[in-house]
C-alpha cells in the first residue's frame, strides 16, 4: 500500500489527501510533527527525503517528495481522466498549472506559514506575490467562464485544479481574502463540491449541500 | 453621506444558493441569493458574535452564519437557534438591510430606505468585476477616453475594432474595483485583456 508521511495542517499534504480520496485511493499516513516539532528536518527523516519537505510518498521502493509528482501517480494509478485531456495544448497547460502550484506554494502558502506556524519572513512580500497568482488564477478562470468552461483545462476536473486548491482556499489564514476574485471563488465552490470531496482544517465542504442536522 | 446607488458586484458571480461580500460608503456587506433566486443584501456581522455572515451558508430561503448555525430569514430577523432548538428567537436579533437591486447584470446597493431606481445601463453586456490599488483619477489619468466619474465610459481600440467599454467604480476597504461591461457581440476575452492592461498602466501611474 502507499505510504503517506503527512502532516494535518500542510496544504501539500491535504493537496494528495483530497486527491487520493476523490480517486477512492486508500494510503497508509504516517503523521510527522511538522509543528512545532520540526521533525521533518530531523537527521533521521533526512534518509527519506534530505530536502526535508513534506509530503513525502513511499510505494515500494519508489520515494516521491514532490506533490504535483504524487498527483501524477495517483491519477495515473487510479483515475487516468484526471490527468486531463491529451491534446497538446490541454497538457501543457495542465503542467503550467502544476508549475504554478509551486507559485502559489511560495506566495501564499509562505504568508500562512508566517501567520499560523510562526515562519520568518517577509510578509508583505508574500501576500503581494499571493495577489499576483491570484490576479493571473482570476484571469484564466475568468476566460475559461466567456467560453463555458468551469475547470482549469478541459471539460472537467483534474490535477491541475487539485495542485492549484490547497493554498488558494486556505489563503485568508495567510491574511490574503477573496473578496476581489469571484471567478477563483466559484471555482472553489466546485471543488468543495465534488464527490467524495474532504475537508482539512480551514477548509470545509459545502454545508448547504446537505440537509439541516435534525433536531432530536 | 449622500444616499447613492453603489454597484457591488455583478449578477454572473452570485448563482443561486450562494453568497457574497459586498460593501456600500464604509458598510461591509453580505449579499445573497436564496435557492429560489431572491436577492438580498445586509450587514455583513452576525448579531450573535459579530462572525461576518458572507463567510456563512445559504440553505434555501435563509443565510446560516458559519459560526453557530444561527438562521435568518427573509426578513433578516432569526428563525433558528441550533443551542436552542425550542425557542422562537425573539424579533429583536434581526439583521439590518439594505436596498439591493440587479440591473442590466449588475448588483447595486443603497440604504433601505433609498427612493428612485439605479442607474441604466443599456445595451451592454456585464464582462468581470477586476479589483485595483489605485484610485479612479489614475484610471481616467491611465486612459484619457474614459468620460465619468462613478461610471466611466469610452469607446476604445481594441484589436482591429472600435470596443464600447463601461466601468463602473466602487470603493471598498481593499481599494477600487471596477465592475466593467462591454458591447453586445464584443470579443469578451479581447475587452478582459484590455481593462488587464488598463489595470497595469493605471497601477504603475501610481507607482511612478
Amino acid at each position: 500500500m502507499i505510504k503517506l508521511y503527512d502532516y494535518v495542517l500542510s496544504a501539500s499534504c491535504y493537496k494528495i489527501r483530497l486527491m487520493a480520496a476523490l480517486l477512492g485511493v486508500k494510503m497508509d499516513h504516517e503523521a510527522v510533527d511538522f509543528h512545532p516539532g520540526r521533525a521533518h528536518k530531523s537527521v533521521a527523516f533526512a534518509q527519506l527525503n534530505p530536502a526535508g519537505t513534506l509530503p513525502v510518498m513511499v510505494d515500494g521502493a519508489m520515494i516521491l517528495t514532490e506533490s504535483t509528482a504524487m498527483l501524477v501517480y495517483l491519477a495515473k494509478l487510479a483515475g487516468p481522466d484526471w490527468l486531463g485531456p491529451v491534446d497538446a495544448k490541454a497538457a501543457a497547460q495542465v503542467q503550467h498549472w502544476l508549475a504554478f502550484s509551486g507559485r502559489l506554494a511560495a506566495s501564499l502558502g509562505m504568508a500562512r506559514l508566517h501567520d499560523m506556524l510562526l515562519y520568518q519572513g517577509d510578509i508583505v512580500v508574500w501576500r503581494e506575490q499571493g495577489h499576483a497568482a491570484l490576479r493571473e488564477l482570476e484571469a484564466a478562470l475568468t476566460e475559461r467562464r466567456f467560453a463555458g468552461g468551469e475547470w482549469l483545462v478541459g471539460d472537467t476536473p483534474s490535477i491541475a485544479d487539485i495542485a492549484c486548491f490547497p493554498n488558494v482556499a486556505l489563503s485568508q489564514d495567510g491574511g490574503v481574502s477573496l473578496d476581489a476574485y469571484p471567478s477563483v471563488r466559484l471555482w472553489t465552490r466546485r471543488i468543495r463540491a465534488l464527490d467524495r470531496f474532504i475537508e482539512m482544517p480551514g477548509i470545509h465542504r459545502l454545508h448547504e449541500l446537505s440537509p439541516a442536522p435534525k433536531v432530536a | 453621506m449622500t444616499p447613492r446607488w453603489i454597484a457591488t458586484g455583478l449578477s454572473q458571480d452570485l448563482p443561486k444558493a450562494v453568497v457574497m461580500a459586498g460593501h456600500w460608503q464604509g458598510h461591509d456587506l453580505a449579499v445573497w441569493r436564496s435557492a429560489t433566486g431572491r436577492l438580498q443584501a445586509w450587514n455583513d456581522r452576525c448579531p450573535h458574535r459579530g462572525m461576518r455572515l458572507s463567510h456563512g451558508f445559504v440553505r434555501g430561503e435563509t443565510l446560516a452564519c458559519i459560526y453557530h448555525g444561527w438562521v435568518y430569514g427573509a426578513d433578516g430577523g432569526c428563525k433558528h437557534i441550533p443551542a436552542h432548538p425550542a425557542l422562537t428567537p425573539p424579533a429583536t436579533i434581526t439583521v439590518a438591510s439594505f436596498a439591493c437591486v440587479e440591473q442590466d447584470g449588475v448588483i447595486w446597493v443603497a440604504p433601505a430606505d433609498m427612493a428612485g431606481a439605479p442607474p441604466v445601463l443599456s445595451d451592454l453586456q456585464p464582462l468581470r468585476s477586476i479589483s485595483l490599488t489605485c484610485d479612479v483619477a489614475a484610471v481616467l489619468a491611465a486612459e484619457p477616453a474614459l468620460q465619468g466619474q462613478d461610471i466611466l465610459r469610452a469607446t476604445v481600440q481594441i484589436g482591429e475594432q472600435g470596443q464600447q467599454v463601461c466601468l463602473v467604480a466602487q470603493e471598498g476597504p481593499a481599494g477600487l474595483t471596477l465592475h466593467a461591461l462591454c458591447g453586445v457581440g464584443a470579443d469578451k476575452v479581447a475587452v478582459s485583456r484590455w481593462v488587464e492592461d488598463l489595470r497595469r498602466r493605471a497601477e504603475m501611474k501610481v507607482a511612478a
